[in-house]
């Protein structure tokens, strides 16, 4: 009996964060969901399906949503697999451990300057002026779904790297030798050793970006010139300009819905692909 | 006290004069040195408002004041000089429309202590009990009379004042000359529409404002820039989803991508117009002649604003004329201060980007309330950018 | 295989020299070179709202990142005693804390906390002694500590979860066998074991917050952090005091993960 007053104590500070924290807002956005706007913004009670009913007002934003995030996580995938593989296998123990130091270090400072920095390099006197100068005449890059594209990767291709790196890492490089020693070929070696011993850093990072991307706000904004439109920056307008909090609850309700069911299914679909591994969680 | 330190010549006040105009001492130097100071000090207790005085000495406003306003619309010099005379620093928060500073009262907690809402908001912000009504005589530079009422009367609601007018001007929109068949500017808002959709593919921005860029896509059919009958914004909306694809951005800070070139036609207002052509002569300003935007913005002070003293101290130090003229200068807006206009170089107030030919002035409106509030613009605006 | 990994180093450090390169600029416009200067440093260092929005991100951090590992170790080790229905209830809650995009924890907060307070003030003003002026609630230091603290503290939960699977169970039972208290159980074998995942959880926790810009944009009321200074800046029309801020904090975060793997090397060393 002790033992459990005890533990139900230390889970009391917790326990009420979650509660006032995330339980009662959440249930106030899904109140207010079913509300209506006020008359100069705002929200009025109602029970209404009305918010609902106008989502499809927003559909574009969802579409690139789903469309710009899964594509922003399979190029940073893609892109990070190689490097995160070179640093596992590949580089000598002495250098390892800077070269992964300098992936993180990029992380450290805010995704506000990195991607500002990407406007300057986007623009008209950065690379287009570069291609230019190579006889590629008007190449624009910001303000275009590439654009977002590029900060998306730059802003997350850490995230990616590390855990795919951990679990490289982790590899028995004996495998690899035995393999190559059977006479497999180095392609064999990888699409039926190291591939599938990757796959929960693969699964971890992809998630990871995923989640993230699903929100993304900054980067839209910053790289896109207020055209390339996700959920994220649909909603700093709803409450930010129009001030119609009961139509961006139900923006928000739907995000929440959308992003539950998608990843419950990747996370169903990873341990049927034989991840059957504990470590598909965080880092 | 010799008289020695009060003493000052005729020429060496002139030259004081003149280098206290163009920035490169401060007022309190000036006062200082010109003994205006002590002048002031004592006449200033003999008749208040006689004089334009410091309302307040060093230190007793507190260390700040945050100032919630428009991109490009001051000179940092004079809030270098206010904190210099009153030694609190002034924060400035650039916002680019109306509703998002509404949005950011409403919700509560803005902690600004100044804002530049624009005439059409006030009474919504007064209804709203979002303002705080304003005493005069915390403002002795401000001088009603030399006000034109044009400009000032949307400051008061319901017989109290609310807000003093800071600058008025027009929404018309920029274009690099440069691009357009020989060299000419355009003249209409239907010409800029068709020429996004043509020509200048991908070289246009469009502001990140519901009133202005609704407004002037309803003037492509010749309906009023207030309009908010369905049918007509219905037109505009399918003006502005056709639109779309060829925009450059939608933004309302429209400067940094027209002098890069990346843009080579915005909308804009008046000063944005007159800062772009004073430093690229190839970017001209046009009032579409069907019309568009008149508009004047205010200073206020919001509910609850968290340091009220500066707060006066701040608006009563940019109604100065002296200040006033160097804000001018600096951004491009007129005033509606005869005082102040007075004292601009003559080139400037016959400037055509300030103060446009009385047939293009004719044709422009003040925005109208309705328009803030109302939903269906706001919604139209909102599906036009996540289109 | 080196190439490649030379080309996304260059794309990792590319736009960090370009920030870094114009936070030099003697002009003030960012995007145009004009000489070598460090005016702008000295411009970011003596401007009290830099100085104060740093402040606020560093106590803010430090703060929600504390109450992160304390409140997320306590919940994590009861959590391993506790079965039936409050586990699952508390296991749900975590998951949706972590996928819950930060977006929607900025405007739940606020809207839930704007009508909360909307309720609580006029009582508080009806329940108050006459005269005496009563608390106010509205958004700033609190709920932004209170909203970072709920993402991060999640993180924590799990990673310490995933150290206590890890860990050896024979320890503690071995150590009450030996008729240790439990607070002596977990002073003596619990705390050292788990310490690493909690240092890790509050530094996660930590460059969460101090980092975060989508929650504050929201919730920070009147405060403003340094990411929505930055911000704002941008939106203000550049100058390079944004690049020396960015280069400073940059630099400074250097230094600290350099010091730290030195110190840890050191105390290695010891150990041997």
């Amino acid at each position: 009996m002790k033992q459990r007053t005890r533990n139900w104590l230390l889970l009391a500070p917790a326990g009420t964060w979650f509660l006032v924290m995330l339980i009662v807002p959440l249930t106030v956005v899904l109140i207010f969901s079913f509300g209506e706007r006020g008359a100069s913004g705002g929200y009025v009670p109602a029970l209404t399906l009305e918010q609902y009913a106008n989502l499809p007002a927003r559909w574009t934003a969802f579409k690139n949503t789903m469309v710009l995030a899964p594509a922003g996580t399979m190029a940073a995938l893609l892109i990070a697999y190689p490097l995160a593989y070179f640093l596992a296998v590949r580089a000598s123990p002495r250098w390892k451990t800077i070269l992964l130091v300098l992936v993180i270090v990029p992380f450290w400072t805010s995704i506000l300057i990195r991607s500002y920095a990407w406007i300057f390099l986007l623009g008209g006197r950065g690379i287009p002026a570069l291609l230019g100068w190579a006889g590629l005449e008007d190449i624009r890059l910001i303000n275009t779904p590439f654009a977002v594209l590029i900060g998306i990767i730059y802003g997350y291709l850490p995230l990616m790297v590390f855990p795919i790196f951990v679990s490289l890492d982790r590899l028995d490089k004996r495998l690899l030798e035995a393999s190559s020693d059977l006479g497999a070929r180095p392609w064999h070696t990888f699409v039926h050793v190291t591939l599938p011993l990757s796959i929960p850093g693969i699964a971890t990072g992809c998630m990871l970006v995923f989640i993230l991307l699903m929100g993304e706000f900054l980067i839209p904004a910053m790289l896109g010139g207020g055209k390339v439109f996700f959920v994220g920056n649909a909603l700093v307008d709803l409450f930010l300009q129009s001030r119609n909090w009961a139509y961006g609850s139900a923006v928000a309700v739907t995000l929440v819905v959308v992003m539950l069911v998608t990843v419950t299914a990747y996370m169903r679909l990873i341990k049927r692909l034989g991840a059957q591994r504990e470590d598909v969680a965080i880092m | 006290m010799s008289n020695n330190n009060n003493y000052i010549s005729k020429q060496k006040f002139m030259e004081e004069l003149y280098r206290y105009k163009k920035g490169s001492v401060t007022r309190r130097h000036f006062m200082n040195v010109t003994g205006l100071g002590a002048a002031s000090a004592v006449m200033g207790a003999a008749m208040p408002g006689l004089l334009p005085r410091p309302a307040f000495a060093a230190g007793d406003i507190g260390d700040r004041v945050i100032l919630a306003t428009w991109p490009n619309y001051h000179d940092p010099a004079n809030f270098d000089a206010f904190s210099e005379a009153t030694g609190a620093r002034v924060q400035v928060n650039v916002f680019g429309s109306n509703e998002e500073m509404l949005a950011k009262l409403q919700a509560g907690g803005s902690g600004w202590d100044v804002y530049v809402p624009t005439n059409y908001t006030i009474t919504t912000y007064v209804d709203l009990d979002l303002i705080e009504p304003l005493d005069t005589s915390r403002l002795p530079n401000y001088n009603a009379p030399s006000y034109d009422p044009r400009y000032a009367e949307a400051g008061s609601v319901g017989g109290k004042l609310y807000a003093v007018p800071k600058n008025w001007g027009s929404t018309g929109f920029v274009v690099n000359t440069k691009h357009t068949d020989g060299g000419q500017p355009l003249t209409t808002w239907k010409e800029f529409w068709d020429i996004t959709m043509n020509q200048f593919s991908g070289r246009t921005t469009v502001h990140d404002y519901q009133l202005t860029t609704i407004g002037n896509a309803l003037k492509y059919f010749g309906y009023s820039f207030n309009s908010i009958d369905e049918k007509e914004l219905a037109d505009a909306e399918q003006l502005l989803l056709d639109v779309k694809p060829h925009l450059f951005a939608i933004s309302s800070d429209i400067q940094p991508s027209m002098r890069s070139g990346d843009s080579w036609l915005a909308m804009a207002w008046s000063g944005d117009g007159k800062q772009l052509n004073t430093d690229m002569p190839e970017i001209a300003y046009v009032l579409g002649a069907e019309g568009g935007e008149l508009w004047s913005d205010y200073y206020a002070i919001p509910k609850g604003a968290p340091h009220m003293d500066a707060a006066y101290a701040l608006i009563n130090f940019m109604l100065d004329p002296a200040v006033n003229t160097k804000e001018v200068l600096a951004h491009g807006y007129p005033t509606a201060d005869a005082t102040t206009t007075a004292m601009l170089p003559v080139a400037l107030q016959n400037d055509p980007i300030l103060y446009p030919a009385q047939d293009l002035l004719d044709a422009l409106e003040f925005g109208a309330a309705a328009t803030l509030t109302d939903p269906n613009r706001a919604e139209l605006m909102a599906r036009f950018k996540s289109a | 295989m080196k190439l490649y990994a030379i080309v996304v180093y260059l794309f990792l450090y590319i736009p960090i020299g370009v920030i870094a390169l114009f936070s030099f600029n003697a002009g003030r416009h960012a995007s145009q070179l004009q000489g070598f200067s460090v005016k702008w440093y000295a411009i970011a260092l003596d401007n009290p709202f830099v100085m104060d929005a740093l402040k606020t991100s560093l106590i803010v951090a430090f703060i929600s990142a504390t109450c992160a590992s304390v409140f997320g170790t306590m919940a994590a080790i009861s959590l391993q005693g506790i079965k039936g229905p409050l586990r699952t209830i508390f296991d749900m809650m975590i998951y949706v804390a972590l996928m819950i995009p930060g977006i929607v924890i900025g405007i739940a907060t606020l809207i839930g906390l704007v009508t909360l307070f909307n309720q609580l003030n006029p009582l508080l003003e009806a329940l108050w002694p006459a005269g005496l002026q009563p608390p106010k609630f509205s958004m700033g230091f609190g709920s932004l500590i209170a909203a970072h603290t709920l993402f991060t503290m999640a993180v924590v939960i799990i990673i310490i979860r995933a150290r206590l699977a890890g860990m050896d169970r024979a320890l503690t039972e071995a150590s009450s066998d030996l008729y240790a208290t439990p607070l002596a159980t977990f002073r003596q074998v619990t705390l050292p074991l788990i310490f690493p995942a909690i240092l890790a959880g509050f530094l996660l926790s930590f460059t969460f917050s101090f980092d975060d810009f989508i929650v504050a944009f929201f919730v920070a009321g009147s405060e403003t952090t340094l990411p929505v200074y930055v911000f704002s800046s941008i939106r203000r029309g550049v100058t390079p005091e944004v690049n020396a801020i960015g280069t400073m904090v940059l630099a400074a975060s250097l230094t600290m993960l350099v010091s730290a793997q030195v110190l840890l090397r050191r105390g290695e060393g010891k150990n041997k």
